[in-house]
């Protein structure tokens, strides 16, 4: 009897973890859709057809999306790189597909095998060998932002290769050709969709029982000593790549039918695929089924039985819920691992509040000279701009703002953030609320700081959620959280952006800002402050603080620094900064459109662009402007006749620029913003230390110091483990018992007493 | 008064009972030396006293005050300070500003008033870093970050500082000089310092009270020299005889 009840109790105290927490709000939030959804009339009513039918949509829509999971989790278990580009992949082996079946005719299966079982393969395995294995050891941020460039890279070569100039068509397989299944009618692309489904679950759990799945395990715990023990790690990982791919490839043939032929289209599924693949805890492939099924039944459901009057995307939006409460509810890794900090100098300096002064007053004078066309340099005269150069400018410079607002968040302290553009909407969506009223006068100002410090609460409400999230966690989350304002908040016509939002241009000091180059010397100027602003504030106390708690949270809370609150102010800071941006976004555009605009397609070439240039810098933020500036030289260069190499060269830059540049982190982690001040720091009169520092270097590199075995050196675990691998003492890794007696022996960093003690016991 | 009690902490980590009912009390003014071999829970109570591990059962007390259920941060502020047995220094800042970070976090009533500019510099200073005030800890090498660690640990003005294996990574020269450093330190402001070891003479020549953990359980605590005597201590660190004559 006691026991049963400390049973029972036992489940009350489960009401309290993170897990019931989260899913009690859930099942609340379901009761309520429903229930909301079952107001409206004319609903479809719950015949068993009705019901069959949006069963099997919705379970085949779950299945192609577990696919995508499943090879985001096997890549994940087995290398630990989270691979945002497995839906693009998918969409890219979609478009070749097309091209194979459709346009050169081929029979469907040698089309498939060709597609899936060659350039898939190839794709994942080149995808390992040529950038995912220089990541392993690097941040997180570094390796996420790595796939995420893949991803885009991808899809802007899809997109170019297979221009949007006709309409594409992928048929069924099969058509539409269907066969009766009791009262259900099944169309046999749906049931190969299924099939395919069960069978690459069933093929997969075969694998993972095998040798060759307890060797992929054994490679992303620790890649050194899984090879000690004769596993070859690259082989493994180049398995799980080409397996990845695979999967990719088949689920972005089999979807492409029942979604339009459009890259951005066939990439959206990934957040079903994220909510899929969290549900499974990111390594269970039976509950990435399970969660991929369930979401993809209760989307089709609440579209064919719930009617959400102005909630036009509301069952789009179930993933990005689910996405957020499952990783709300994961365990959380404690307060403990630090970030490894890569490309350190010697002596960091941070640019002091003069310097940014310096580089303000420049880049006013420069927005001034260059469009009012005052710069000859003979070979390159920048010409007045006209009205659309200025509108193009006001917009990227607009949006430089939004992406400067990444610099404390994901810069300093390190939280990944893929939804500036959320926070950007907001500040635009408050804008228009405070300021708008009829539309007819123009704004003041002053209306820009009040957003500004509106926007702060919202961010600190986002901060309170995300606190206890980590590295990848976090930026699902942001994810999720981007997602849910552009799907639900936005478009919705009462509450969001009405369809005919109308931003007015400013004044300030009875100045009227109407025109667009005035407009643009109010977004330098707010530029300009900005980075004064962040460069001021790194070097004060909180500057210091933040980017302490990136480096170390378990430290940074042992000497006092309340983590929680710390993270709000930065979240608060970031999305002040951001809704500024969004109101001046939107200004920019004149109007907003509460469906495209603010979404987390927007957001990614920004937080792109950003890490490219450098996260930690306030001036990286020009290249968010990239290609803008990409673009404006095109024309330039067009006009003046130059050769079409070199315009064919600047537009694949500017197609491919993000992309590509966000893959070269793998070489250069902290950004060009810091290369570019490595290198040339020395030529300003001011920078003696630089010069100096250079010299040293130069010197040491002449003189390398051999024979400390690395003791100058930090330690990383795979250090240690090369040293003793020389050394010839690995047998003696784990340590035992006997050498604690004699003297202190190197440490092992990373390994956790309690699994030492596991295996001793 | 203790400035520090443990009482009948206990920690489970799923199956794996990492502490059982461990009691300790750490006086004022004293150095305590916590021993046992590895996996024996050593860090895990670090990590409880300091709330980056909550306990299962049992309850910790920071100068009288319970603080079982506090935050890291809170605990700080009771004057608790620690090092870590894995570097945990702010890489990519400089060793001043990982030392002024810990100094304004403390309050002003902790700093005596102070400023945290002259709390950091003195704390650079004792520890011999003033040199290296600038250099970026992530370029260090290991020995000097410890230092730099332990400089931060002290910039918070602690009553009681908590060193987890203060002397691994080091020469036998660079752990003189640490034992050396902690003498003059705890003659200077009187604090308490309870260290883990993996080094025997440093911990025999320094600590005055020596508690031995081994799978979790406190086996014995004395002097280094009754320690040393324990039987059930000997046993954990070299096995029983029948072990050992195998």
């Amino acid at each position: 009897m006691s026991r049963r009840r400390g049973r029972i109790g036992a489940q009350f105290a489960a009401l309290r973890s993170p897990v019931g927490l989260s899913a009690g709000v859930f099942v609340l939030l379901a009761i309520f859709v429903v229930w909301h959804g079952r107001q409206a009339t004319n609903l479809a009513p719950f015949s068993t057809k009705n019901i069959a039918t949006a069963l099997f949509t919705g379970l085949a829509i779950g299945a192609l999306s577990a696919l995508y999971a499943t090879g985001i989790v096997v890549v994940y278990t087995t290398t630990g790189i989270f691979n945002f580009a497995q839906a693009a992949i998918g969409a890219f082996s979609a478009f070749l597909y097309w091209q194979l079946r459709v346009e050169w005719n081929w029979p469907a299966l040698p089309a498939l095998a060709f597609v899936v079982l060659v350039v898939a393969p190839l794709i994942g395995i080149g995808l390992d060998r040529l950038i995912m294995r220089k990541l392993e050891g690097a941040p997180l941020v570094i390796q996420l932002l790595v796939t995420v460039g893949v991803m885009y890279f991808i899809l802007t070569a899809t997109g170019q290769i297979w221009k949007q100039d006709r309409p594409r068509k992928l048929n069924a397989f099969y058509g539409t050709k269907s066969f009766d299944l009791g009262p259900i009618n099944l169309t046999y692309h749906r049931a190969i969709v299924l099939l395919v489904a069960i069978a690459v679950a069933v093929a997969l759990r075969i694998l993972f029982r095998s040798g060759l799945g307890v060797a992929m395990r054994a490679v992303v715990d620790n890649r050194d000593l899984a090879g000690l023990t004769g596993t070859n790690p690259d082989r493994v990982s180049a398995v799980a790549w080409a397996i990845g791919a695979m999967l990719g490839a088949i689920a972005g043939i089999l979807i492409a039918p029942e979604l339009e032929l459009d890259p951005a289209n066939l990439n959206a599924v990934l957040v079903l695929a994220f909510a899929a693949a969290a549900f499974g805890q990111m390594r269970k492939l039976s509950l990435t089924l399970v969660g991929a099924l369930l979401i993809g039944v209760a989307r089709q459901f609440m579209r064919s039985f719930l009617r959400f009057s102005d909630w036009t995307f509301a069952s789009d939006a179930i993933a990005p819920v689910v996405l957020l409460f499952v990783v709300v509810a994961l365990p959380q890794s404690r307060l403990q691992v630090g970030r490894i900090a890569t490309n350190l100098k010697q002596r960091e300096r941070t640019t002091r509040p003069w310097e940014a002064m310096i580089g303000g007053a420049f880049l006013l004078v420069a927005f001034v000279a260059l469009s009012g066309g005052w710069l000859n340099f003979g070979f390159w005269d920048p010409g007045a701009w006209n009205q659309i150069a200025f509108n193009r400018t006001n917009v990227a410079l607009s949006l430089a703002l939004v992406g400067m607002s990444l610099v404390p968040l994901t810069g300093w302290v390190g939280q990944l953030n893929f939804a500036p553009m959320a926070f950007a909407g907001f500040g635009a969506f408050l804008l228009l609320k405070l300021a708008d009223g009829t539309g007819t006068t123009l704004v003041s100002v002053w209306w820009l700081p009040l957003v500004g410090l509106l926007c702060a609460p919202l961010g600190a409400l986002v901060a309170v959620t995300a606190a206890r999230l980590r590295g990848l966690y976090l930026a699902l989350a942001s994810i999720a959280f981007a997602q849910l304002a552009a799907l639900l908040l936005f478009p919705h016509p009462k509450i969001g952006f009405s369809s005919g939002a109308v931003f007015k241009p400013f004044t300030v000091f009875g100045l009227d800002l109407t025109g667009r180059r005035s407009f643009m010397m109010l977004l330098v100027s707010v530029f300009v402050i900005f980075m004064i602003a962040l460069v001021t504030l790194r070097r004060t106390r909180y500057g210091r603080r933040w980017v302490a708690l990136s480096d170390s949270e378990a430290a940074s809370a042992t000497l006092g620094v309340n983590v929680t609150a710390t993270k709000i102010i930065v979240y608060a800071v970031s999305a002040a900064m951001a809704g500024v941006g969004g109101a001046l976004f939107a200004t920019a555009n004149s109007t907003v459109d509460g469906v495209r605009t603010f979404t987390l397609d927007s957001s990614i070439p920004i937080v792109l662009l950003m890490a490219i240039g450098g996260m930690a810098f306030p001036i990286a933020a020009l290249f968010t402007m990239f290609q803008l500036i990409t673009l404006a030289v095109e024309e330039r260069l067009e006009q003046a006749g130059a050769h079409h190499y070199i315009l064919a060269a600047l537009t694949f830059l500017r197609y491919f620029g993000p992309g590509l540049g966000a893959i070269g982190m793998v070489a250069n982690q902290r950004g060009a913003a810091f290369a570019a001040g490595l290198q040339n720091a020395r030529y300003l009169p001011w920078r003696g230390d630089a010069k100096a520092e250079r010299k040293a270097e130069k010197a040491s590199r002449r003189e390398p110091e051999i024979g400390q075995l690395g003791i100058e050196q930090p330690f990383t675990a795979s250090r240690v483990l090369a040293i003793e691998r020389r050394l010839g003492v690995v047998d003696e890794l784990i340590p035992t018992a006997t050498q604690i007696t004699t003297t202190a022996s190197t440490p092992i960093p990373q390994q956790q007493e309690v699994s030492v003690g596991a295996v001793g016991s | 008064m203790a400035l520090l009690e443990v009482d009948n902490v206990s920690v489970r980590f799923g199956g794996l009972q990492a502490l059982r009912a461990v009691s300790l009390t750490v006086g004022p003014g004293v150095v305590c030396g916590l021993i046992g071999p590895n996996g024996a829970g050593k860090t895990t109570l670090f990590n409880v006293i300091t709330g980056l591990q909550r306990a299962s059962n049992g309850n910790v007390r920071i100068g009288g005050k319970d603080v079982t259920n506090s935050n890291v941060n809170r605990r700080a502020g009771l004057g608790i300070a620690r090092t870590f047995q894995k570097l945990e220094a702010f890489n990519s800042l400089s060793a001043r500003d990982n030392v002024l970070v810990a100094a304004e976090s403390t309050s002003k009533a902790r700093r005596k008033g102070r400023s945290a500019a002259q709390v950091a510099d003195d704390a650079l200073e004792r520890t011999g870093l003033s040199e290296y005030a600038d250099i970026t800890v992530g370029t260090m090498p290991t020995p000097r970050a410890r230092l730099v660690e332990l400089a931060r640990a002290l910039a918070t003005g602690p009553d009681l500082l908590l060193l987890d294996e203060a002397s691994s990574g080091l020469n036998d020269e660079e752990t003189g000089k640490v034992g050396e450093l902690l003498r003059e330190v705890v003659n200077a402001t009187g604090l308490s310092v309870l260290l883990v070891e993996h080094d025997m003479s440093f911990v025999m020549g320094l600590c005055s009270t020596i508690h031995v953990l081994d799978l979790g359980e406190m086996i014995a605590h004395g002097t280094p020299a009754e320690v040393q005597a324990d039987r059930r201590v000997q046993v954990a660190y070299l096995g029983t005889e029948a072990e050992l004559a195998s």
